[in-house]
Parts: structure tokens; sequence; C-alpha cells
């Protein structure tokens, strides 16, 4: 009894730095974002109102209702169908490309690996000028399949490597004994390797969208109209062109561009984790 | 998340996983599926393949081609050898650029390095409240770049933003840090680590985890202090994890695009304008294609010595 308390209050000592070093990252993370929700909700006059309220009154969702114009839902839908496109895409040729370079070691194959390990860290950039002046002739540009493509490469690299992290942790015998059942090596691909790599096609698939949605290059860059641009464009939208007095709804725009991202992450969080880290760092 | 740090954050899985590795004739194909012609396998990686030279191997073999010519716009005209890098190395603006660059990337790393190593050993260490936290620390990053950048110059708009209330307040005037050329290069700076630092935060973390148990009893046993403990085992366990942050984290501010396009777009007076700012305003603004493909290439030259240092850890690890 007598030994507990001083113990208890050394651990609390203990404990001190590291809650005034979360108190801290608090206030230095938060405040953008809570000025930003809080700009949202705000009557236009007050967004520029100073000095600043932080408390919006009165409360209004105007901003909200105001995002609904054609251009606004067009940039939604874009993202959308990038990021499904290449979650199909990528999906389709990294499974199997990940499963052969798990199960079909060879050193050319390695080699391969390596080499799409290697053009997947060459800067965007650098690419863009190239795929820009090359679409541009070809009326390329502003298609749906061909900016899927480009953000397909550039996360093939990532989801290859990811996959075949899975796919290692399948037990060798489980795809012999199918073998000897007469499986052909794509039935086993199909009946076995992809059930048991669900969890991990799953992450792929949800870091995939998060990535694209999130993007703002390619869209900047490889989709030069309007109507092919994606929600990060439609955020920088506001900024670069706007006049007025815009801030209200592009902070509600903001807003809702995030939901979709930080739903994902609330309703996945251990396998958006496992998508980011694992695989992983083993020291 | 941005595909310049995707391409990043797979080399680190691949860089850290390395050590894990088993060779390959304990995981390699069933034996009675391996023979000489079984050619089929490559089927298989065809169309990934087909992916990659249409998008990147294609387009760095037409830059270095475009590099060698004259152009005009978007034509390409005659052969111009190694003009455009003569040029290139001859422009005093490009020392500007490289030092734009080191004092952009340098700056950005030495605040998210510790900061990341930081929040991953408190978030290790915490047991209350750790979804809570961890949501906290991961929330910039899961902002898109966009966004992080807009809602910071929003936040530091010099006529309405809180930020310009508080220093008002202070007596030292409206926050209009994105007009004088210093202090846009430390507010671009701060504003890219304060995104990425969650990023090194995730790899620390994984390599925290599989710190042996039996480690942190010696340490509780030696009684040893936090400190102590820090110094001493947990530093000289992360050692190889902390090479490759920094590889990382330098190759993403190295590509970095859109915080600077969306705050300062490499301005004012190109003080913010970084060697991938500079490829993007010679291509998009000031349509030189001929010169901007001759500065990717130096900067795809860069990306290559930065690969090859995070591909040499990754031989080199012992731990």
């Amino acid at each position: 009894m007598t030994a507990s308390r001083p113990r208890q209050a050394n651990h609390v000592l203990r404990r001190a730095p590291t809650w005034v070093y979360i108190i801290v990252s608090a206030l230095i993370v938060l405040p953008p974002v809570a000025w930003i929700v809080s700009t949202s909700l705000k009557v236009e006059k007050d967004t520029i109102q100073f000095p600043p309220q932080w408390v919006p009154d009165p409360i209004t969702f105007g901003n909200y209702t105001g995002l609904f114009t054609p251009t606004n839902i067009r940039f939604f839908v874009n993202s959308l169908l990038y990021a499904g496109g290449s979650i199909a895409l990528a999906l389709a040729i990294c499974i199997p490309a990940a499963y052969v370079a798990t199960r079909y070691r060879s050193r050319r194959m390695e080699a391969l690996m390596t080499g799409i390990l290697v053009f997947s860290m060459v800067p965007a950039i650098v690419v863009f000028i190239a795929l820009y002046s090359m679409f541009v002739k070809t009326a390329l540009i502003n298609t749906y399949p061909m900016l899927i493509v480009v953000y397909t490469a550039i996360i093939c690299g990532q989801t290859i490597l990811f996959l075949r992290n899975f796919i290692e942790n399948i037990p060798l015998e489980i795809e012999e004994a199918a073998a000897i059942d007469g499986c052909s090596r794509r039935q086993i691909l199909w009946r076995i390797v992809i059930p048991l790599i669900r969890p991990g096609i799953a992450a792929v698939a949800i870091f995939i969208f998060v990535f694209v949605w999130n993007d703002f290059l390619v869209g900047t860059v490889l989709a030069t109209t309007e109507d092919m641009k994606t929600v990060q464009n439609g955020i920088v939208r506001y900024i670069t062109t706007g006049f007025g007095n815009f801030w209200g709804l592009f902070a509600a725009f903001i807003v809702v561009a995030f939901v979709p991202v930080l739903a994902t992450f609330v309703a996945f969080q251990r396998w958006f984790i496992a998508g980011l880290t694992s695989g992983g760092v083993k020291g | 998340m941005s595909n310049d740090h995707t391409a990043a954050r797979g080399l680190a899985r691949e860089t850290l996983a390395g050590a894990g590795e088993t060779p390959p004739t304990r995981r390699g194909a069933p034996t009675a599926r391996r023979g000489r012609g079984d050619r089929q396998v490559w089927l298989y990686v065809i169309p990934v393949s087909a992916v990659f030279l249409f998008v990147f191997v294609g387009p760095l073999i037409y830059t270095a081609w475009t590099a060698l010519h004259e152009t005009t716009y978007y034509q390409i005209g005659e052969f111009s050898g190694l003009n455009s890098f003569v040029k290139l190395f001859s422009d005093p603006d490009l020392r500007k650029s490289i030092g734009t660059t080191l004092v952009f990337s340098l700056g950005a790393l030495v605040i998210a390095l510790p900061a990341g190593l930081l929040s991953a050993i408190v978030l290790n260490d915490i047991s209350r409240f750790k979804r809570t936290v961890r949501s906290l620390f991961l929330l910039t990053w899961l902002m898109s770049q966009a966004t992080a950048g807009t809602i910071w110059v929003w936040f530091l708009n010099p006529n309405f933003g809180p930020a310009t209330a508080i220093t008002t307040s202070l007596g030292f005037g409206p926050t209009d840090v994105f007009t004088t050329p210093a202090t846009a290069l430390l507010a671009v700076t701060l504003i890219t680590a304060w995104w990425s630092y969650p990023q090194a935060m995730l790899l620390f973390l994984g390599a925290l985890q599989t710190v042996p148990e039996e480690l942190r009893e010696s340490l509780r046993v030696d009684g040893g202090g936090i400190w102590h403990g820090f110094v001493h085992i947990t530093l000289p366990y992360l050692r190889n994890t902390i090479v490759s942050v920094v590889v990382v984290l330098l190759m993403l501010y190295v590509q970095m695009v859109t915080i600077i396009l969306v705050t300062t777009r490499g301005g004012p007076l190109a003080a913010t304008e970084t060697l991938s700012m500079r490829v993007f305003n010679q291509t998009f603004n000031e349509f030189d294609l001929s010169g901007a493909s001759a500065t990717a290439i130096l900067l795809f030259a860069v990306n290559i010595v930065l690969t090859l240092v995070a591909i040499r850890f990754r031989r080199k690890e012992t731990l």
C-alpha cells in the first residue's frame, strides 16, 4: 500500500512527456483542420470577418448544398471512375504477375521484378512531360482508359510487392496438393491463391482507392478539360480561378472530398494500416 | 497520397523486407512444374510489363530523345546534341534551383524524421486512447497533398486567416508568408513536413513492433531511464530503418510537386522552385520542352542515386 503510491506518482511522471508530446502534436495538426470545418459552416459574410471567429454563428449548411453543381458532381464521378478503373486494372494485371513472381522464381523473373520496382520509382513528373506531349499529339489525352492506365502503372510496383508478401505466406503444400489433383496453374491461381489472399486484395484495393482519390498531379497534367478533372483539381480550382468570396464553398468542398478517405480509414482501419505498413518493415 | 511517395513507400517495403526474405530454393516453384520449357509463366507478366513499357520506359526514352533535339512548343525540331544540357548547366538558375531543392528536402527531412520517430515511439508506448492518438498522428497524411497545401493557404491568409489574427495581436503584422521569397520557402517546407511526417512514423512503427521483448526486459531489469533506453537500445536497433526512412523521405521531397504547385507555383521570384517544380514550370508555363527534358533527366539521375543507396542498404542489412 505504501509502496504503490510513489510508484503511481512515478508512473504519472513517466507518462507526462508522452502526453505533452501528444498535446503539442494536436496543437500543430488540428488548427487548420478546425478552421476549414468552421469556415465550411459559416454564412458568406462571416468567412471573411476579421478578427476571425472560430465558432460559426449562425451555423449554415448552405455551403454544402451549394456544392451540388454539375461541374462538382462531375469531379466526384470522374475520381470514382478513375479509382474504380485503376483498382480493377491493377488487380487484373498485378495478381498474376505477383503470383508467378513468387512461385516461379528464376533469375530473369527477379530481374524483371527489380526492373519494375526501379521504374516505379522514377519521379512521375519526369515521365509526365513525355506522356503529355505524346498524348496531346495522339488524341489520347482526356480519355478515361489513358488516365486509368497511368494511375495503374504508378501503383503497380507497390501492388505487386504487397501481394507477393501475401502469396509467400500461403503454404506451398496446398498448391502442390491441388497440382497433384490435376489443377492447372490458372485454376490454382483462381481457385486457391486468390481466395486465400482476399485480405491482401482488400488492403491493396483500399490503398489504390485512396491514392487515386488523393492524387492531384495526374489529373492536372493529363486531363486538360474541365469535364475530365478530378476531385483534387476541384479543390484547387477554387483558389486558382475563383473570384468573389468562395471560401465557404471551398472549405465545404474540402470536407466533402475528405469524407470518402476518412470513411474508408474508419471502416477498414486494420486493413488500412496493414496496407500501409505490412509486408513491411522487418527491422 | 501522391504518386511520388507511393513508389518511395514501395521501395521502403522492398528495402526493409529484404532481411526477412527466404532463399528462393525454399519458396521455389512446385518442383513438378518447374522446367526450362515452362514459358507460359511469362504470359502472366506480359500485361504488367506492357503497362510499364507504355507509361515509364517509353516516355523516358522519349524524354531523352526530346532533350537531344530542339523544340518549339510541343513540336520536336532538329537534332541539337547535348545543347540543352550545356544550356542547363550554364544556367545560373540551375544552381539556385538545386539550392532550393536541398534546403527544401533537408529542411523537411530534419523536421519529419524526428517527428516521425517520436510519434512512433509515443504510439508504441501508450495503451490508453491508442486509436485516437493514432488517428490524430495520421490525420495530416490522410489528406491529399492538395488539401494540405490549400488549407494552409487559407489558414495563413494575410487578410482573414486566424494565423494573421494571432500574429497581429502579438504585434508582428499579417502572415503574408507566400509573397516574400524566404518565408515562402520556409512555409512550403514546413507544410511538406507537416503533411509527410506520418509516413516516417508508419515505417518506424513497423520496425518498433519488432523490437524483441527481451531487449525491453533487460532494459527494465537494468533500470535504465527512458533516454538511456532510447540511445542504447532503440536507436541502434532502428539504424537501418532510419537510413531507409531518410531515403524514402528524400525521394518524396525531391519529387514533390503538388504542395508547391498549390501554394506558390514555384514563386515568388522562383524562391520555391525546386528541380521538380522547375520541370513542371518549364513544360507547362514556358513551353520549353527541350529544356524541361534536360532538367528531367537530371532529376532522374538524382533519383537513380537515391534508389541505388536504398538498394545498397538493403543488401548490407545485418540486423
